[in-house]
């Protein structure tokens, strides 16, 4: 009597085990087909090796893009190629037309089902930003990913330019690229033998949160002429407000987010308490510069020039103008604007010809 | 009088069973990419005839790559989960005891925030860096068991009140350590990390890691169900227990490790998901009674069918977004806590 | 394991009458083993026959509960030997001593709540395989056992919700289940009124004559211990002063000396003594 139970049992368990583990297989052994998932089959391949090292074969010509980063998103817009992209993340808001393209989800989980449902040729992602789990589950599923990495204002040119070669788009990239680089070399030439000033570049006031150095924002300070007093090779160290203090920064430096003008988020800042020990907020020391230098794309050169002319005016005046006193507010040179969401830069932006 | 009986058992297997399939159904159709019913039969059937070269390959691609995976992942996680929470009910003799009281998800946390520390100092490829974060999440669940279990014993077997201790400390000092550690991630990878712990099925897991977390339930679940009737007698007390002819320190210790390395499974792949091994072992004894041989059974289908209709909600409600699992759990589960509750079912 | 193998092999049958032989049983306990022991029990023996039934008497803290578990082998003895039938009692594996040895006691408070019938069901659990279903002959040894004590009405009831008399009986029920050859009980009468313990003593008794139990009682009730027990084991202070029948152990100044009181002993016409207090001045 007992004993038939536990034979029954022990059955039962046993084909349970055996219809989960055929489920299982049957399901991998139908999903498994050769490659050629996308669209149509393709005649041509293009084999590349990207940032994470892996030699990755991407269908030629690649027509349907979708775009897991900000980043990537912008980028290319710069390079002309947006008809191509058929959807991008929920964060993706610049330039505005990337809102109406289809969206997959966040950067961390997108939503694979909708990914998929957009038949990509092509799928960009971030080293930095999304996860390595995404990579491998797209891998998992027969989709060609293709992932970029940056650390420097350089790396971002440069990435840029191999990414235009991977979409078949190679004058472009070339073209931009020469453009970025030369913008860079006109701005190093102007601040050529000034110092550079101390700032602080502030993330995030509560709790205080700069960049390390070793982040292509922090290279991205350097250009501008400015030399951030944080030493840290963390990507996003949290700074003790007495280190500040004793390292008295010359000035503070936000990125614009949407809303908020930065004026009052200055004054904000400056409200609170062990902030006045800055000499920068009692002199109201602060630059502010579009969210652009946020995001590893060729906009950064843009919010690298605004900074520049905030910290060194006087590096941008025409000549006749007398120096401005350092002890007044500091306002950018009315001949040139600079406003962090100036219609005038975007357009700079999106034309691929020379300026 | 009406003693269990087997018919009696599988009666209640079959009537979860069918809740279940239906539930599964229901699932495989919800999705941000939406899909009929008539149609998903229709191809279940071509599916089964070997003829699925016929289906649209991004609509193959999407239910039986992404959606029965993840379902599959998320009546595992369930069962495991709920099997593991009646097993430390009954262990610890104490109705809030769920899964992780012992301490066993802050370990796999804390093996799963080292993994992704380490993985950005080291070169790997995809391939093996997908399995480093739940193999780290699993190796430090498993030291974190092994460690309550030896600081729980008195002199040389376990002793519950200093188990329930030993573990409930443990998981503070742990949690601890977390938070340390997650100062120290960046970005994308803090944001990951906090989703992790939060409860989430979103991100798909290798092959390998799904039969393994399969083949650990059947082995560790089976063993525990053949403790079943020593259980019942546990719960009237461990004297008493003993005397009745229960081996109490073998059980003891096969429960806690069986119990232990279900719940380390299913945290490894899906972080900690709250209120499911909790909940629904009550929510069962509310319905079936509290004879762990039919509550183990009903539980691990209950679990499974719970987790699936949390999961599914997760992933639909703000699509093409995604809510972690474990909110919706904790959404759903706290209500539910408090109607139980005062039903004077805990 | 393999010293209760050789347990196993080596139990001579002392003496084929005698089921159970308690034989200079000691035990001493202490919180940390460098200090000196915070408690002992010393060297006790005596013999009980199937259907005898021992008292185990003395006032609270003498040892009889620690003397208990020494029988029922749930205690290592320190020096000395507990023989069941032959067997020494702590080195039985927990499933056999199921079978054999049942105990009373103050229950712990239930997690879940159960049924009567439940409850005593728990009982067969010693027979048979670990994970079974209980079979016809389960349910009908168990439905006997509720009849046995009086408690057959009781079957379907939620045990939370009867009176502590009722409780227990369902937990003799449940003892009655096991089908022992031992049944031990730790001062069972303690919250019970007059009626309810005669009422037990009576139906222990009974069931040890009519089921050939040997009956092991702790208690510190003087009157029921001289009037239901067929051997009586006095202890005070972890020592067993004598052992006999109650009429041979109760002798007023030993009496007097053990309880610390005055007392009068009587002899009753069934032979058996009647202790009072005396009248108040």
């Amino acid at each position: 009597m007992q004993a038939r139970f536990t034979f029954r049992i022990a059955h039962a368990a046993l084909i349970a085990a055996f219809s989960a583990g055929l489920c299982g297989s049957a399901i991998r052994g139908q999903a498994e087909t050769p490659d050629g998932h996308a669209a149509l089959p393709k005649a041509a391949y293009k084999e590349v090796v990207d940032d994470y090292g892996r030699a990755v074969r991407i269908p030629q010509p690649v027509q349907r893009i979708v775009s897991l980063a900000p980043s990537l998103t912008e980028t290319i817009y710069a390079l002309g190629l947006q008809d191509r992209l058929v959807g991008d993340t929920d964060y993706c808001d610049y330039p505005p037309d990337a809102q109406k393209k289809t969206k997959v989800g966040g950067t961390i989980n997108p939503n694979l089902e909708q990914i998929v449902a957009l038949r990509p040729d092509l799928v960009l992602v971030t080293k930095n930003l999304n996860h390595i789990e995404t990579v491998q589950a797209l891998e998992n599923l027969g989709l060609a990913s293709y992932a970029t990495d940056t650390h420097t204002v350089h790396d971002i040119i440069s990435s840029t330019e191999r990414l235009a070669d991977v979409l078949g788009a190679s004058e472009a990239g070339l073209s931009l690229g020469a453009s970025l680089e030369h913008r860079l070399a006109d701005l190093q030439q102007r601040l050529s033998g000034i110092p550079p000033r101390r700032v602080l570049f502030v993330v995030w006031s509560d709790p205080l949160i700069s960049v390390g150095k070793d982040t292509f924002i922090g290279d991205a300070l350097r250009w501008a002429g400015a030399s951030s007093i944080v030493e840290s090779s963390q990507d996003w160290p949290q700074m003790n407000l007495e280190e500040v203090v004793r390292l008295q920064p010359e000035f503070l430096v936000f990125a614009a987010s949407h809303g908020d003008s930065v004026e009052a988020s200055f004054d904000s800042v400056a409200e609170r308490p062990g902030w006045r020990g800055l000499e920068a907020v009692r002199q109201r020391h602060f630059a502010t510069i579009s969210d652009a230098v946020n995001r590893p794309a060729p906009r950064i050169v843009s919010a690298i020039e605004e900074l520049a002319r905030q910290l060194h005016p006087e590096a941008f005046a025409p000549p006749a103008e007398d120096p401005i006193d350092r002890k007044s507010p500091i306002s950018p040179a009315p001949s040139t604007p600079s406003q962090p969401h100036g219609d005038t830069n975007e357009s700079r932006e999106f034309c691929v010809c020379a300026h | 009088m009406r003693p269990l009986t087997l018919s009696r058992l599988l009666g209640y297997c079959a009537m979860l069973g069918a809740v279940l399939f239906v539930v599964v159904v229901i699932a495989l159709k919800m999705g941000a990419v939406p899909v009929s019913l008539y149609g998903l039969g229709h191809d279940l059937i071509r599916v089964a005839f070997r003829q699925s070269s016929q289906l649209s390959t991004e609509y193959r691609l999407i239910i039986f790559d992404i959606r029965l995976p993840r379902i599959l992942l998320a009546i595992f996680v369930g069962a495991s989960l709920s099997v593991a929470g009646s097993g430390f009910q009954a262990l610890l003799r104490n109705p809030l005891a769920d899964p992780y009281v012992l301490g066993v998800s802050s370990g796999a946390a804390v093996g799963a925030i080292l993994a992704l520390i380490l993985e950005a100092h080291v070169a790997l490829s995809p391939a093996i860096a997908v399995v480093f974060t739940p193999l780290g999440a699993f190796l430090g669940a498993a030291l974190t068991v092994f460690a309550v279990y030896l600081l729980g014993r008195r002199e040389g077997e376990i002793d519950t009140p200093t188990l329930l201790l030993a573990g409930v400390i443990s998981a503070s000092f742990l949690s601890a350590i977390i938070m340390f550690f997650m100062s120290t991630l960046t970005g994308g990878n803090y944001h990951g990390m906090a989703f992790w712990m939060m409860g989430d099925l979103s991100t798909p897991i290798q092959p390998l890691l799904g039969w393994i977390l399969r083949v650990g339930f059947f082995v560790a679940a089976g063993t525990i169900y053949m403790t079943s009737t020593d259980l019942n007698l546990l719960l009237a007390g461990e004297q008493e227990a003993m005397h009745l002819g229960v081996d109490v320190r073998r059980v003891r210790v096969v429960v806690y490790i069986a119990a232990s390395l279900l719940t380390a499974l299913a945290v490894s792949v899906s972080g900690a998901i709250a209120f499911v091994g909790l909940l629904v072992p009550h929510a069962m004894r509310l319905l079936f009674g509290s004879d762990h041989r039919v509550l183990l059974p009903t539980a691990a289908l209950g679990g499974a069918i719970a987790l699936v209709v949390a999961d599914t909600l997760a992933r639909t409600v703000v699509s093409p977004s995604e809510v972690p699992v474990g909110a919706m759990t904790a959404l759903a589960g706290a209500p539910l806590f408090l109607y139980l509750l005062r039903r004077r079912a805990l | 394991m393999s010293s209760s193998a050789r347990h196993f092999a080596e139990a001579p049958q002392l003496n084929a009458d005698v089921r159970l032989s308690v034989e200079q049983v000691s035990y001493a306990y202490s919180a940390n083993p460098t200090q000196a022991p915070l408690f002992t029990l010393e060297a006790t023996s005596f013999q009980a026959r199937p259907g005898e039934l021992v008292a185990i008497l003395g006032p609270n803290a003498s040892g009889k509960s620690t003397l208990l578990k020494l029988v029922a082998g749930t205690l290592d003895p320190l020096s000395g030997r507990v023989l069941l039938n032959g067997f020494a009692t702590h080195t039985l594996p927990p499933r056999t001593r199921g079978q054999r040895i049942a105990m009373v006691q103050q229950e712990s408070p239930l997690l879940f709540p159960s049924r009567a019938w439940e409850f005593v069901l728990q009982g067969r659990h010693a027979h048979g395989r670990s994970l079974r279903f209980e079979s016809a002959d389960d349910v009908l040894i168990a439905r006997n056992a509720l009849a046995q004590v009086g408690a057959e009405h009781l079957s379907d009831r939620w045990m939370d919700q009867i009176s502590g008399g009722e409780k227990q009986r369902v937990i003799l029920a449940r003892a009655l289940a096991q089908q022992p050859l031992l049944l031990l009980l730790d001062e069972p009468t303690l919250h019970l009124d007059i009626g309810a313990q005669v009422d037990l003593l009576a139906t222990l008794r009974r069931l040890a004559a009519a089921n050939r139990y040997t009956v092991v009682v702790v208690t510190h009730d003087l009157n029921l211990a001289g009037q239901y027990a067929d051997l009586v084991a006095l202890f005070q202070k972890g020592k067993c002063l004598r052992v006999g029948t109650p009429a041979a152990v109760f002798h007023r100044e030993l009496l007097e000396q053990v309880f610390q009181t005055s007392l009068t002993v009587e002899l009753g016409s069934s032979g058996r003594p009647r202790v009072s207090l005396p009248s108040a001045p």
